[in-house]
C-alpha cells in the first residue's frame, strides 16, 4: 500500500489535530438544558478529608496583605496539613470577579476560597458558581450566631447561607479637623447635608483647600455612596424590584448634589480615590469606606476626624449603606478542597482574627465577641464605624443585584456631576436601562 | 505538476515536429527518475513539516479555533461564569445594532481611530522631517521620540493619569498657576476621550516618526537635487516629490496604525476603566463580557463585528488605496 502524504493532506491533518487539541482543552457552556445548578441536597462532607492545599483569592481589601499573610501563618501552625496559598487575584473586587468568572468559564484554576463583594455574590449564586455553606457551618461548628447579624444576613438567600462576612465596611464621613477649627466649626461631622451646606462656604474661605467636600470617584462605587444622598431626601435607586431612581425625591437629592458643584461651587468630584484626595489636603471632607481609615490616618499630615454620614431633609438618620466583601467557596472544586476552604474560612473569621484584620485596615469586626479594646485604644476612630453599624440600612436591590447597575449608576452620576446634565432626563434614562437589566438578567433567575 | 514536468523533459511542447503527447496513463508508471524526484520531494516535505507544523498548530489553536468558537458563542445568550447557555441565533447582533449604544460605540471607535491614526501619522511625519535634518542631537532625539512606543501601555497610562489628575496632577498645578481650574479629564466622558487620544498619539508617534524617517532617508537624492537646481523651493519639493515618493511608507503606516488603533486596549483600560465616553468596539466587547455585565454571547457578537470591520478596512485599503501608491 502506497502512502501519498502531500501538502494538502498534511494541512488537513494538521488542522484536524489542532482542532482536536483545542476541543479537548476548551470548555464552553452547555446548550442542552438548564443550568448546572448546585444540588445543595447532595453536599455531604461526611468522611471527606480536607485537601492538602488550596488557593485563597483576594484583592487585599484595605491594604491587608500583611495581616492576611500573618493570619495564614497562624493557620499553618494550627493546621499543618492544609497549605493556603495567598493569591493576589486583582486590585479590586471587579478584577477578582473577572478572574473568577473566567476560571468558571474555563472550568479550571478555581480557588478554594474567594473574596466576593456585595455586588458579586448574588451573581455567583445565580450562576451556580458558589456553594451554600450551611452544611459546612454545621460540620465545622462555625458560630454563626456570633457574627454581626446584619452582615451575615446579607449573604442569605433562599433560606441558605452563601458566604460569610470578611472585609465589611460602611461609608464614613472624613473631615479635616484643622480646617474645621480654622473655620470656627464644631469638631464633628454635620448632622445633615443642609447643615454642611451652611458650613461649606466658611470652609472654602478659610481652609485653602480646593473643595469643602469632594464626592467619591465615580469610576469607583458612586452607586454605593450616593445611596446616602438618595435616602436622605427620601429617594432610592429602587424599592424592592421597582426602579425608583427617577422619583421626585431621588431627582431632588441629585439636583442638590449637582448644585453643590455648579451653583454653590464648594464641592468637587474625585477622579481616582476620594480618600487619597482627602489625605492629600485637596478637600476638607469626603465620604469613603471605613476600609480606607487606616490608610488615611497614616497618609494625612493633619488631624483626621470621622463621623456618621449626614442625613437629609426627609431622613436625618439611618442613611448609611453597608458594603464590603465576604468569603465564598466555589462549587467547581472537589469536596476535599471545599472542606479545606471551609476550615480556613472558619479560622479567618474567628474573633481574634477579625479583630486583627480590623486593626490593620479599619474594616469592621464581623464577630460580636471580637475583643476590640486594644484596637480601639490604638485607633479610636474605628469605634465610630462600629457604632454606625447600628444605623445602617440594607442596600437597594438595583445596586447590588442587577449586573452592571453600579456602572450604569456611575455613568449617570458622571453626567449629572461632571457635565451638568439634566437630572430628571438622566434618571429617566437610567431607569430604562436598569429595568432592562432586571427584566433580562435577573427576573428569570428569581424564585417565584 | 510532476507529471507535466516529466512530459516536458522528454517531449518539449511547441515544436512542430514534436511527437504526440504521451498518454497520461504512461505517466503513472513509476520510472527511476520519478522515484528519485519523489524521494527528494519527500525529504523536502519533511523539512517543511518540521518548520511549519509547530506554527500551524499554534496558529490553528490560538487564532483560528478561538475565532470559530467566538462566532459560535456570538449566537448564544450566555452569562459568563454560567455553565449553560441558550442558542439565540443572530439576536445578539440585532440587539447591538438596534441599541442606542451601537451608534455611540461605533462613533467613539470612528473618532478614536481617525484622530489617532491621522494625528500619529501627521505628527510622526513632521517629527521625522525634523529628525532628518543634520543638526546636533538628532540621535538622542530619535531615541527619545521612539522610547514611548516601547514602553508598557499600563505604565504610560498610570503616569499620564497623574499628569491629568484635576486634583494634584501636574497639568492642574500649571493651570492653577495661571488662575485656571483644571478640566475634569477623568470624569467627563468627552474629555476622557480627548485625554486617551492625546496619550495614545504621544505613545505611538515615535513609531510613525521612525518609519517615516527611514522612508525619507531612502528617497533618491538625485531627484531632489535636480528639483532644487530647477528652482523648486523646499515646500514644493516636499509636497511634489517627497510626499508622493513616501506613499509606500504612508500606505504601510495607514494599514498598521489603523489596525492598531482599532485594537487599542491597554491605555483605555487603565485610564478610563468604566469606558465612560471611551468605549470603542474592542473595549465594549471587554466590558460586556469581563466588566460588570457578564454578557459573554453579546460580547462575542461585538468581537465578530469588530473582526468584520477590520477585514473590510484591510481589503478596501489593499484594493483601492494601494493604487495610489508609487513604488518607484
Amino acid at each position: 500500500m502506497r502512502t501519498n502524504l502531500d501538502r494538502r493532506h498534511f494541512l488537513g491533518l494538521a488542522g484536524l489535530g489542532a482542532g482536536a487539541a483545542a476541543l479537548a482543552a476548551c470548555g464552553g457552556p452547555s446548550t442542552a438544558g438548564t443550568a448546572d445548578a448546585v444540588d445543595t441536597a447532595t453536599i455531604d462532607f461526611t468522611g471527606v478529608k480536607p485537601a492538602a492545599s488550596i488557593d485563597f483569592w483576594t484583592n487585599h481589601p484595605g491594604k491587608s496583605q500583611d495581616v492576611e499573610k500573618a493570619i495564614i501563618e497562624k493557620f499553618h501552625a494550627k493546621f499543618p496539613d492544609i497549605k493556603v496559598n495567598l493569591v493576589t487575584a486583582g486590585a479590586n473586587y471587579e478584577e477578582i470577579a473577572q478572574k473568577f468568572q473566567t476560571s468558571q468559564a474555563a472550568k479550571t484554576g478555581l480557588p478554594g476560597l474567594v473574596v466576593l463583594s456585595d455586588v458579586w455574590w448574588f451573581r455567583y449564586f445565580s450562576n451556580g458558581s458558589i456553594i451554600p455553606i450551611d452544611g459546612l457551618v454545621k460540620q465545622l461548628d462555625i458560630k454563626i450566631d456570633d457574627f454581626q447579624k446584619s452582615l451575615v444576613d446579607d449573604y442569605k438567600y433562599d433560606e441558605k447561607q452563601w458566604a460569610l462576612p470578611y472585609g465589611r465596611s460602611t461609608p464614613l464621613f472624613y473631615y479635616n479637623k484643622d480646617h474645621f477649627k480654622a473655620a470656627g466649626l464644631p469638631d464633628r461631622a454635620p448632622a445633615t447635608w443642609q447643615e454642611f451646606a451652611d458650613w461649606a462656604p466658611k470652609l472654602k474661605a478659610t481652609s485653602g483647600a480646593q473643595y469643602a467636600y469632594i464626592y467619591p470617584a465615580l469610576a469607583g462605587y458612586a452607586g454605593w455612596t450616593l445611596q446616602n444622598n438618595l435616602w436622605g431626601w427620601g429617594g432610592s435607586w429602587s424599592k424592592n424590584w421597582d426602579i425608583t431612581c427617577d422619583s421626585k425625591e431621588s431627582v431632588a437629592a441629585l439636583q442638590w448634589a449637582q448644585d453643590s458643584i455648579y451653583k454653590d461651587a464648594w464641592a468637587g468630584v474625585s477622579s481616582k480615590e476620594a480618600a487619597d484626595d482627602f489625605a492629600a489636603g485637596i478637600t476638607s471632607s469626603t465620604i469613603s469606606s471605613t476600609g480606607s481609615l487606616l490608610g488615611v490616618l497614616k497618609a494625612a499630615k493633619f488631624n483626621v476626624g470621622v463621623g456618621f454620614l449626614p442625613g437629609g431633609p426627609e431622613a436625618p438618620s439611618g442613611v448609611c449603606p453597608t458594603g464590603g466583601a465576604g468569603l465564598g467557596i466555589p462549587s467547581g472544586i472537589t469536596k476535599e478542597e471545599q472542606l479545606a476552604a471551609a476550615t480556613f474560612l472558619k479560622f479567618m473569621t474567628e474573633p481574634e482574627n477579625t479583630a486583627a484584620f480590623s486593626a490593620a485596615t479599619g474594616y469592621m469586626p464581623t464577630r460580636l465577641s471580637a475583643d476590640m479594646s486594644a484596637v480601639l485604644a490604638a485607633t479610636p476612630q474605628i469605634k465610630t464605624a462600629m457604632d454606625q453599624l447600628a444605623a445602617t440600612k440594607v442596600q437597594d436591590n438595583a445596586r447590588v443585584f442587577l449586573p452592571g447597575a453600579d456602572q450604569e449608576m456611575a455613568k449617570a452620576a458622571a453626567k449629572i456631576l461632571t457635565q451638568q446634565g439634566d437630572v430628571q432626563a438622566t434618571m429617566t434614562e437610567l431607569k430604562k436601562t436598569l429595568e432592562g437589566i432586571y427584566t433580562k438578567d435577573v427576573k428569570p433567575k428569581l424564585k417565584a | 505538476m510532476t507529471t507535466r514536468q516529466i512530459h516536458s523533459s522528454t517531449a518539449p511542447a511547441g515544436r512542430p515536429d514534436a511527437p504526440p503527447p504521451v498518454p497520461p496513463v504512461a505517466a503513472e508508471q513509476p520510472t527511476p527518475e520519478r522515484r528519485r524526484w519523489s524521494g527528494r520531494s519527500r525529504k523536502d516535505f519533511l523539512v517543511f513539516l518540521a518548520m511549519a507544523l509547530p506554527n500551524l498548530v499554534l496558529i490553528g489553536t490560538f487564532t483560528y479555533w478561538p475565532l470559530i468558537n467566538n462566532i459560535y458563542y456570538s449566537t448564544l445568550d450566555w452569562t459568563l461564569g454560567s455553565a449553560s447557555a441558550t442558542v439565540v441565533g443572530l439576536q445578539n447582533y440585532i440587539t447591538f445594532f438596534t441599541s442606542e449604544d451601537a451608534a455611540k460605540v461605533l462613533g467613539t471607535t470612528a473618532i478614536f481611530t481617525l484622530v489617532t491614526v491621522g494625528g500619529s501619522m501627521v505628527l510622526g511625519l513632521l517629527v521625522a522631517l525634523a529628525l532628518n535634518s543634520k543638526v546636533r542631537g538628532t540621535t538622542f532625539a530619535r531615541s527619545a521620540v521612539f522610547a514611548p512606543y516601547v514602553l508598557s501601555g499600563v505604565g504610560v497610562g498610570l503616569v499620564w493619569l497623574f499628569i491629568f489628575d484635576p486634583g494634584y496632577g501636574v497639568l492642574a498645578w500649571i493651570l492653577r498657576g495661571l488662575g485656571q481650574q483644571s478640566p475634569q479629564w477623568i470624569n467627563d466622558p468627552q474629555l476622557s476621550l480627548v485625554m486617551v487620544i492625546i496619550v495614545y498619539i504621544w505613545k505611538n508617534l515615535g513609531y510613525c516618526a521612525v518609519v517615516y524617517l527611514a522612508g525619507l532617508q531612502s528617497l533618491p537624492r538625485d531627484v531632489m537635487e535636480a528639483a532644487a537646481l530647477d528652482g523648486a523651493n523646499s515646500t514644493r519639493r516636499f509636497f511634489n516629490i517627497s510626499l508622493p515618493l513616501l506613499s509606500p511608507t504612508t500606505f504601510f503606516l495607514l494599514i498598521t496604525t489603523m489596525l492598531s488603533s482599532l485594537q487599542a486596549f491597554d491605555l483605555i483600560r487603565i485610564m478610563t476603566p468604566l469606558g465612560n465616553g471611551t468605549s470603542t468596539l474592542i473595549y465594549e466587547a471587554y466590558l460586556q463580557a469581563f466588566g460588570a455585565y457578564n454578557r459573554a454571547g453579546y460580547s462575542a457578537a461585538i468581537s465578530v463585528i469588530l473582526f468584520a470591520i477590520l477585514l473590510i478596512i484591510t481589503v478596501l485599503q489593499l484594493r483601492f488605496v494601494e493604487r495610489k501608491v508609487h513604488y518607484s
